[in-house]
Parts: C-alpha cells; sequence; structure tokens
C-alpha cells in the first residue's frame, strides 16, 4: 500500500481509486473520518486510519454506517471536516438521516460522503445505483471519471458543502475505487483543528440552533433554493467537459467509468471526428445550459453510465420542458436496449452499442481471440470452487448446523447474512442457507417465521450472522424476538474479525482503527442481558457443538443464543504454526465404496482435501491444509488422523 | 415388487418416508449419511451412490425369504406358522438372581451369559435402557453386563446399528438379540455379507425375541413423558393374554393401562410384518401364556441346540416340555400375525401378486392369501 500522506506535493504517484479519494479527503483538511467496511468503500477509511495518529485526524470503524455518518455530522455541527464512507448497502441504511440533515443543514465545516456502488455486485448483495438519492433528497453528487478527478473532487466538494451549508455525496464504482492510476499529488494542509459546538440562538448566526428539521416545508423550500445556486456553480465545474468535433454525429453523455470507456470505443472505431463525449463529473444537481449547449449541437444523443438510466432519464425529463422550438433529439441508451440498465458497464457493450446507431461495422477482436484468452490461465490457475478457506470455522459451524438440523428432521433452515458466511447458500455451507437478504436481514427474518406457529408453522429457523454483523444490525432484533417470545435460535459466528472486507476491528475486538485499545463489548453478556439463553461452543468441536445446536433447537421456543468461537483462520496463520500434522491411511480410506463415497471430497469439500481419482483415494494437499484437524472427525473410517505437533 | 438394489435415496422414497421403517438399524452405522436420532431414521448428506447396502439389508425392501431361509435353515421358506423348528419347549433361568431382572424366565439372559463364559462369543449386542427408559444399543463382555440388558422395551430401536458400529477388523465371535424385523435383516446381512463391515461370519448366535408389534420410539416416549415420570420406570410389561395390559413397573408399584390405547403407539410398518416368532434366528422366545416366569423357546439351528443343551447340562436353564395347548395357541396367534400381514398388504399395493417386500414363490402366496384372520391372537 502506498504512503497516501506523502509530503510530494506535484508528484505523480500510483494509487487506487480508493486511495485517491482518501488523499483527497486530507488535501481537503478533514479531521474525523467514520465508516463501516464494505466493498468497494474500505479501504478509504482503512488507508486513511494508517496515517490518522501522524496527521492528527480521527478515525473510526463504526458499529453501522448510520452511526458513522451521524458521528459524522456532529464533527461537522463542531466546525471540523468530516468524510463518511460506505458501499451503497450501507448508504440505504442511512437514508432516514440524510433526509433530515438536508432540512437541517450542516455545521460550519463540511461533511462528504463517499459511497461506493458494485455494478454487478461483485461482492454485495445487489448493485443498487446509489445516483438517484441525490435527486429524491437534494443532495449535491459527484462522481470521478478518472483517478486523479478522484483526489481532486474531495476538496471541491468539501468546498460546495460550506460554501452551501449542505451535505454532499460522492459516488465511485468499483472499476474507479479498486483499479490502480496515475495521479498528481496536492498539498496536505497543516490545520489544527479546533472543535466546538456554538449555541447561538439567533436565526442569522451562521449555524443558528438548535439544528433541526422543522419547520420542514419552509426547510425543504430553503433547500431547493440552495441546489438551485448548486446548479449555477457547477454549470462551470471544469469536472464537466466536452471533447470532439462541434457538431458531431452522435453525442456520448456519459460520466464515471462510463467516461474512460467512451474514450476507447471512439479511439477504437477511430472515430473522433464523429462523435463527442459530454462528460459530466457533477451529476446533481445537473448544469442544465450546458447540457442543452450540446444537446442542441447533435441530433443523436447516446448515455453512456453504470447501472440505471440515471443521467438518460434526467435529460429526457429535463428536454421535455424545452421550448417547441428547440431541437428534438434523437435519444439512445438503456431505454432502447443499446446498453443494459442491470450489471457492469464493459468496453465492448459500449462499442456494440455506438456501432449499432451509427451503424459503424466493426469486428472487435476475431474469433479465436476468447478462446486464447481462455487457454491462456489453463495449467497456471486452479480451478476452485466458491468455499471458504481452508481450516475456516465456518465450513465447521454449517457442517454442524446441517447434521443439527437434519438430526432435528423437522425440515429447518438457516436465514443467512452478509459475511464471508453468504457462501453457505452453496456447497461452501452445504446449501444451509436459505435466504439471503441484506445485513441484519437474516435475523428479522427468524423473528417473523419465529411467530408463525400459530399458523401451523413447525420447522425450525436457525439465524446465523457473524461478529460484526451482530454488533452492526443484529442486537434490535435479537431484543424484538427475546421480548415478543420468538421462537429461533441465533448462530453468531464469533471468528473475531470483519474477515470479509480485510479484518476491520469491530466492537468485539481489541483495538480502534487507530491502533488503540478497545473497550471489548462482549457479546455473549449482551446476549444475556437481553435475557436470551446463550451457549458458546467451538466449531471445531463438532460433536459439541452439534449436541449444542441441536439442543437449542429443540428448545422449540423463544429467542437463544448459539456463539461459535474461534479465530478466522488467516488471521490465526499469522501468529501461529500448523498445529497438526496431518495423513491419510490409503489402506483405510474407503474412497467411492459403500460407506463413505468420499464424503470429505465430495460433501465436506475443505480445499485442502484433493480426491486422487486414479488411485480412488483422498490424499491431502499439503500446501494449502491448514492442519486445522476437522476432516478427521468427519471421516468415518479414522482414515485421516491428526498428530499434535509439539 | 422392486427387486432391484438401490441407493440412500430411494431408501427414503420408498420406505422411511412411506412409514415402513422398522428402525432395525441395518441402514445406520455403517457409513456416515445416515443416522438414528430420537426414534426417527435421518439422512444427513446424500451419498449419490445408486447401490448401498442401507437398501440392501432394509427388511422392508425386496427379501428373498428363500435365499435367507436357506442360509439359516439349508431350507426355503415354508410359510409355515412359527417357521423353521428343531424343538419347542418351556424354560427358565436356573439361577433365581437372573430370573428376577429378567423380563420372564431369563432365559435370553441366561444363555447369553453362557455363551460369553463358555467361550462360544467374545460379546453380545444388546438393549439396555438410557436414563429417559429409551433403548438403546451396547455391547456386553460379560454376565454381569448382560444382566445390566435384561427386561423388555417394547420402543423398537436400532439393534442392528450396534453390530454395524463394530470396527471392520473387529475378531469378536458375536451374540446378538433381536426382533423378527432385525433378525431378517441381519439374515440379509448373511446372505450377501458386506465389504466393508464388521464381518457376518462372526455373528455366531442370535437370539430372537417374539414380536407383535413394536412401539414408536418418540410418539411413545412422549406418552411416557406425559402420563409416567420415566426416570422412575423400573421394568416395561406386557402380560399374556388375556390380561390385555400394558404395565409401568414404578417401584414397586405396577401402573397399568389398557393395551388398546398403547397399541395407538405402535409402529405403522408392524402391520405389514409377517413374522411373529423371530423365525430366522438361532433360537427364539417368548413368554408362556397362562405361565409365569418361564418362556416358550424355539430352538431352530444347531448352534441353538448346541446351546441349549449345554445350558441344561450346566443347570443354566430348567427346561420343561411346552404343553401342547400352548404350542396351538403360539401357533394360531403367529398364523393371525401372518394372515393379517398378507391382507394388510394387499390392500396397501392393491394387487394380489404384489406383495412388497415379501419374495416369495407363487405357491407361497396362494397359500398366505388363502389364511383368513378369525381369532384374536399375541398381545
Ligand atoms: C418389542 C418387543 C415385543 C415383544 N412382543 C412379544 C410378544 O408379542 N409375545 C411374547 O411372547 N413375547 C414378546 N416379546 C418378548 C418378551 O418380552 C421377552 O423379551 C422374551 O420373552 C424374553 O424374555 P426373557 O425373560 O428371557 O428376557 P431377558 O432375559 O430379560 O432378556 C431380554 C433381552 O431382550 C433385549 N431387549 C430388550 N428390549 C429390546 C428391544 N426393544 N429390541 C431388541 N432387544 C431388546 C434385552 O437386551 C435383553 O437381552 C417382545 C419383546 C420386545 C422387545
Ligand atoms: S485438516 Fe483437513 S479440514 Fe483442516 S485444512 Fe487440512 S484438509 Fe482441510
Ligand atoms: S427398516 Fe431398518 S434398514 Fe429399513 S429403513 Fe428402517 S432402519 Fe433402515
Amino acid at each position: 500500500m502506498p504512503n497516501i500522506d506523502m509530503d510530494a506535493p506535484g508528484s505523480n504517484q500510483l494509487f487506487i481509486g480508493n486511495e485517491a479519494m482518501a488523499r483527497g479527503a486530507l488535501e481537503a483538511g478533514i479531521g474525523f473520518a467514520s465508516a463501516y467496511p464494505g466493498t468497494p468503500s474500505s479501504e478509504i477509511l482503512g488507508s486513511l486510519s494508517e496515517v490518522a495518529k501522524k496527521r492528527d485526524i480521527y478515525v473510526e470503524w463504526s458499529v453501522n454506517e448510520k452511526v458513522a455518518i451521524e458521528a459524522g455530522a456532529a464533527a461537522s455541527f463542531a466546525g471540523v471536516r468530516a468524510l463518511v464512507a460506505m458501499k451503497m448497502n450501507g448508504l440505504n441504511t442511512v437514508i432516514d438521516f440524510l433526509s433530515t440533515i438536508t432540512l437541517s443543514g450542516i455545521g460550519k465545516k463540511g461533511i462528504v460522503v463517499m459511497v461506493g456502488d458494485d455494478p454487478s455486485a461483485h461482492s454485495s448483495s445487489n448493485e443498487t445505483d446509489s445516483r438517484p438519492v441525490s435527486k429524491w433528497l437534494d443532495i449535491p453528487l459527484v462522481e470521478p471519471g478518472d483517478f486523479q478527478e478522484a483526489k481532486d473532487m474531495m476538496p471541491f466538494l468539501y468546498g460546495i458543502s460550506e460554501e452551501f451549508g449542505t451535505i454532499s455525496i460522492m459516488r465511485s464504482v468499483t472499476r474507479i475505487a479498486h483499479a490502480r492510476g496515475n495521479i498528481k499529488l496536492g498539498e496536505i494542509p497543516k490545520i489544527a483543528h479546533k472543535a466546538r459546538f456554538e449555541q447561538y440562538l439567533d436565526p442569522a448566526a451562521p449555524m443558528p440552533t438548535p439544528i433541526m428539521c422543522v419547520p420542514s416545508s419552509f426547510r425543504h423550500m430553503f433547500q431547493h433554493m440552495r441546489m438551485d445556486k448548486v446548479r449555477e456553480k457547477f454549470e462551470s465545474c471544469s469536472f464537466n467537459r466536452y471533447v470532439g468535433p462541434d457538431k458531431p454525429d452522435l453525442l456520448i453523455i456519459t460520466a464515471g467509468s462510463g467516461w474512460l470507456y467512451s474514450q476507447d470505443a471512439v479511439n477504437a472505431l477511430k472515430a473522433e471526428n464523429r462523435i463527442g463525449i459530454l462528460k459530466l463529473g457533477t451529476l446533481w444537481p445537473l448544469p442544465e445550459k450546458l447540457i442543452k449547449t450540446h444537446l442542441s449541437k447533435a441530433d443523436k444523443v447516446i448515455f453512456i453510465e453504470e447501472t440505471d438510466p440515471f443521467l438518460e432519464g434526467v435529460i429526457m425529463e429535463y428536454t421535455a420542458g424545452f421550448s417547441p422550438e428547440s431541437k428534438r433529439n434523437l435519444f439512445y441508451g438503456k431505454h432502447t436496449r443499446h446498453l443494459n440498465s442491470f450489471g457492469e458497464l464493459t468496453p465492448d457493450a459500449v462499442i456494440k452499442a455506438i456501432t449499432s446507431v451509427l451503424d459503424i461495422k466493426y469486428a472487435p477482436r476475431d474469433a479465436e481471440y476468447m478462446k486464447k484468452v481462455e487457454a491462456v490461465p489453463q495449467g497456471h490457475v486452479m480451478d476452485r470452487l466458491l468455499t471458504f478457506c481452508p481450516g475456516c470455522p465456518h465450513r465447521a459451524s454449517f457442517w454442524a448446523i446441517k447434521n443439527a438440523l437434519a438430526m432435528d428432521g423437522r425440515n429447518g433452515f438457516v436465514t443467512g447474512d452478509i459475511g464471508c458466511y453468504t457462501m453457505a447458500l452453496g456447497p461452501a455451507g452445504f446449501f444451509q442457507t436459505r435466504t439471503h437478504q441484506c445485513m441484519g436481514a437474516g435475523a428479522g427474518l427468524a423473528n417473523g417465521f419465529g411467530q408463525l406457529s400459530r399458523f401451523g408453522f413447525n420447522q425450525p429457523v436457525v439465524s446465523v450472522v457473524g461478529d460484526s454483523t451482530f454488533y452492526h444490525s443484529i442486537i434490535p432484533a435479537l431484543v424484538n424476538g427475546v421480548h415478543n417470545h420468538s421462537n429461533f435460535t441465533l448462530v453468531i459466528l464469533d471468528n473475531g474479525a470483519t474477515a470479509m472486507t480485510g479484518f476491520q476491528p469491530h466492537p468485539g475486538t481489541e483495538l480502534t482503527a487507530m491502533g488503540e485499545p478497545a473497550a471489548q463489548i462482549s457479546m455473549e453478556n449482551i446476549c444475556r442481558a437481553i435475557g436470551a439463553r446463550v451457549e458458546i461452543c467451538d466449531p471445531f468441536d463438532l460433536k459439541d457443538t452439534t449436541r449444542t445446536i441441536l439442543d437449542l433447537v429443540e428448545q422449540d421456543q423463544g429467542a437463544r443464543v448459539a456463539i461459535m468461537r474461534r479465530t478466522c483462520e488467516l488471521v490465526r496463520q499469522k501468529k501461529e504454526k500448523k498445529p497438526y500434522k496431518m495423513q491419510i491411511d490409503p489402506d483405510k480410506c474407503l474412497g467411492e465404496d459403500c460407506g463413505c463415497n468420499r464424503l470429505c471430497t465430495r460433501v465436506f469439500r475443505c480445499p485442502g482435501l484433493i480426491w486422487d481419482a486414479a488411485a480412488g483415494k483422498t490424499r491431502i494437499d499439503e500446501v494449502i491444509c491448514t492442519a486445522c484437524g476437522v476432516c478427521a472427525d468427519i471421516c468415518p473410517e479414522g482414515a485421516i488422523t491428526k498428530e499434535a505437533i509439539a | 415388487m422392486v427387486t432391484k438394489t438401490k441407493g440412500i435415496g430411494d431408501l427414503f422414497k420408498e420406505i422411511i418416508d412411506k412409514g415402513l421403517c422398522t428402525v432395525c438399524g441395518a441402514c445406520v452405522g455403517d457409513c456416515p449419511y445416515v443416522v438414528f436420532y430420537r426414534g426417527k431414521i435421518r439422512m444427513l448428506d446424500f451419498c449419490n451412490r445408486t447401490e448401498g447396502h442401507c437398501y440392501e439389508y432394509c427388511p422392508r425392501t425386496f427379501t428373498d425369504l428363500d435365499a435367507i431361509s436357506n442360509k439359516i435353515h439349508g431350507t426355503s421358506y415354508t410359510g409355515d406358522e412359527i417357521g423353521t423348528v428343531k424343538e419347542v419347549l418351556m424354560a427358565r433361568a436356573g439361577d433365581s438372581k437372573t430370573r428376577a431382572k429378567a423380563q420372564y424366565g431369563g432365559t435370553v439372559s441366561a444363555l447369553l451369559s453362557l455363551a460369553l463364559d463358555n467361550g462360544v462369543i467374545d460379546a453380545a449386542i444388546l438393549s439396555k435402557n438410557t436414563d429417559d427408559k429409551l433403548p438403546s444399543g451396547f455391547v456386553a463382555r460379560s454376565s454381569a453386563q448382560v444382566l445390566e440388558g435384561a427386561g423388555s422395551n417394547y420402543m423398537a430401536y436400532p439393534a442392528l446399528e450396534a453390530l454395524n458400529g463394530m470396527p471392520r477388523d473387529s475378531k469378536d465371535r458375536l451374540g446378538i438379540v433381536v426382533t423378527p424385523c432385525q433378525a431378517i435383516a441381519l439374515a440379509k446381512m448373511k446372505v450377501s455379507p458386506p465389504s466393508q463391515r464388521v464381518s457376518m461370519e462372526n455373528v455366531r448366535l442370535s437370539i430372537g425375541l417374539f414380536c407383535t408389534w413394536a412401539l414408536a420410539y418418540d410418539r411413545f416416549f412422549e406418552f411416557i413423558k406425559n402420563n409416567v415420570s420415566p426416570a422412575k420406570i423400573k421394568k416395561f410389561d406386557i402380560p399374556p393374554p388375556p390380561a390385555n395390559r400394558f404395565d409401568f413397573y414404578i417401584g414397586k408399584e405396577v401402573e397399568s393401562f389398557p393395551l388398546d390405547g398403547i397399541r395407538n403407539y405402535r409402529m405403522s410398518t408392524c402391520a405389514y410384518c409377517l413374522d411373529m416368532t423371530a423365525e430366522f434366528t438361532d433360537i427364539s422366545l417368548g413368554s408362556v401364556e397362562g405361565i409365569e416366569g418361564w418362556n416358550t423357546v424355539i430352538v431352530r439351528t444347531q448352534q441353538g441346540m448346541d446351546i441349549v443343551e449345554e445350558a441344561k447340562k450346566k443347570g443354566v436353564l430348567e427346561i420343561k416340555e411346552l404343553p401342547a395347548q400352548n404350542l396351538v395357541h403360539l401357533k394360531d396367534a403367529a398364523l393371525i400375525k401372518k394372515a393379517r400381514a398378507v391382507q394388510a398388504i394387499v390392500e396397501r399395493t392393491g394387487d394380489k401378486n404384489d406383495l412388497m417386500y415379501l419374495g416369495i414363490s407363487d405357491n407361497l402366496k396362494g397359500k398366505l392369501l388363502s389364511h383368513r384372520v378369525t381369532a384374536q391372537g399375541g398381545h
């Protein structure tokens, strides 16, 4: 990871988009940053936390996005620039707060929400486009079209936030957030932050208190007036620009990563003389005059943007208000099915859309090309199942859950949540997870299922959540369940890490984001205080864990809790050696015979086990196996053995 | 009638999910996919094989009765009331301590103790009650341990799971106590021995219990929990007809329930069972109508003869002739069970030629179908 706070103004550095944004925030002089991890936004706070002490800023991994944004707002209220980062799922959970802070206004210093969208949902439950939020909640929103902008837009956005007294949003997408590019550094100002919550009662004061959203309609009107002023400002903003001929055959209107794809497409088609690109950086409120000027110069217009037809819809809607004498453009994009309104944009899709509108012939690559591309990694890259790491405690936990539910025999099921363990939808977790929504939803659903016995429902419900998820959004669901006597078992997979997003601390772990000792919050104490029965087990003790889950499931009343405690294997590995020597006795291994049929490599499927088809036996993959020893306990023949290494 | 061996999925589809499972345990304990839990056979994972021992040995999948009869008795299946017989007699344990702990005459416990003592077997697979009064399998290696298992628990339990659970390379010679359905499964295992389990050659002595029906573990356990406190129960008993009672011995007291009510808790699969006297064992036994503290004993094989002779010689057993009238009643009861089962099977399949799991010759089919259910018999 590069040093994001290097003192080298004017130099060029290779940063990923998220680091560029973090650098931008430093150059903007933030004093406060809070976030909940979520791909593709996690590296922003992660990289800030590394330099927090040196730069004397406060950085926090918050328990969830809602607390993060409210904490950030407090900094703004007290006169310190604040950055709040989250992924789009997080944005959904803070809508309520956003809808009031747009009315109340912010403090003397700016606050920026950086939201990472994940088109194609590479690492998400959905691919929601965040941009429409800006329109329906009246919030200025910008989106960088390249890495330099990712940095430069930050100071700009703080300027907007403070000049107009409004919270502002920066949207980026995975391909900007996680790709690496060159940026030219600016200067990081030395600021001695002074925080004070001034309590002026005079409405004419710069920040009159109380800070509130009533009278709401009046303040709503006021926010609209602010937005009109922001729009004026955006008309001449250099993040919006046009390249191309004066009167293009086709005008591309684009933003974000669409800008990169559009330039590539025009290059590839050698159509610089025919196609113009209007690249927008300030997406809300839109610079209407600028757009109108460019629309008047082209007949055909195509929109290239990630996910939803946001610009497409807004601009077409806007042209409906043009005078009858104005030019009537032909619009192309997602509504004409030239591009999809789902999944990620690709350079190919953009080229295809353009060639189809302009009726250009273009064979992007020879037909054999893809075959050749696919052949390259063969033999170098292993075919790997989407699964838990070797030695992952989750595999053992789901093994125990599976067996317990099968033994119970009432068709029980798992309501899932968000974390590595989401993979339990598939073979990694033996297909146990049967619902998958957003963070906390599994426990909420379990609450509801658990009340349906009056309608004949008799299936055991097991809500499986991670430790970070527990603190993030499960506690209210557990309170609800205990209070209302809902019948479900909550299983908390406590591996001491927010593993999926990169091991950020959470309220149960030892250190804060600043690397200081944290007050660790005991999840068992919380659960017991709520009034739930709590059992704690080690998932690697399969027998005990299975028995415990079965016992909890069979209790068949009230909300009760099992904590499966075992350190994430990736964390353990960094600190300890392999605990066992694992061996397989080929004479005992039954292979595909009746009595086993490859339980270990067909069902359990730890990547540390290899099926040697020629020999008809299982082998240990010494390189991958972490010697957790769990497979020794599932082998029905005792063929797999673990020998403790002193 | 399906005669082909299939896999675990079919076992569940055709037998277990259809209420035909006897909980004998033939499909349990041998592989990691099937377990017994609280009275039910459960599948933990799908094993994905199209053929398996679980399906093959199940007493409710196709069963070639001639083949198993030939294996155990050296003759084809006759369809006679009480099967192939060498001798019928009446016996009880010579030792009064054994009798005191046992169900009736203590013949089962006495014979097993003797077999262990004189080295015919090294271990016996029996049932013993858990604290909840649920039967569970265990391996006895001494006469003291045999006595721990004395007494009848009328709930069906997977006796053969305990057999399957023996180490594959075990050299122990084994005795085992089985109900008739378990005896059929065991006989099927002997006909085509599994390669990956404990050797069937090791099973030297099978003692069968007479059985009219057995109680469904899960449902009857609910009944016990709701009506008598399980921890206090010392003994269960179904006194011979015409008592028509089910007795719980609680301390010195006896709490009785009408047998008709208890009958509701029997396993549905028992209705299709042809065998009352455990025909495919070495020795089988039950109570003696009207004579308390004795067992009716049917000796069926040479091994059975040998051990009974030895027991007689050593005074381990007191032996008398079974009164002629008792034998007549026993045969009547056994015949009624056969007739009822065939009738129930035909009702279920709707086809006189389809006798479900029963693999028998057309001649015998006719013989069995001609029995009429007349008198009341058995418990
Ligand atoms: C389910 C069931 C139904 C029966 N139905 C009849 C009947 O209809 N008519 C009749 O005359 N007799 C019946 N009996 C047999 C009878 O109850 C006695 O077990 C038999 O007479 C032997 O008596 P004993 O004194 O020699 O027994 P004991 O010396 O006390 O030995 C009994 C043996 O049976 C084993 N055992 C106990 N419960 C079970 C079980 N559930 N499954 C397998 N083994 C078990 C014990 O481990 C013990 O070794 C039935 C037994 C059972 C278990
Ligand atoms: S010991 Fe077994 S389960 Fe654990 S990592 Fe190695 S192969 Fe996987
Ligand atoms: S009858 Fe026996 S073998 Fe058949 S399914 Fe039931 S327990 Fe398994």
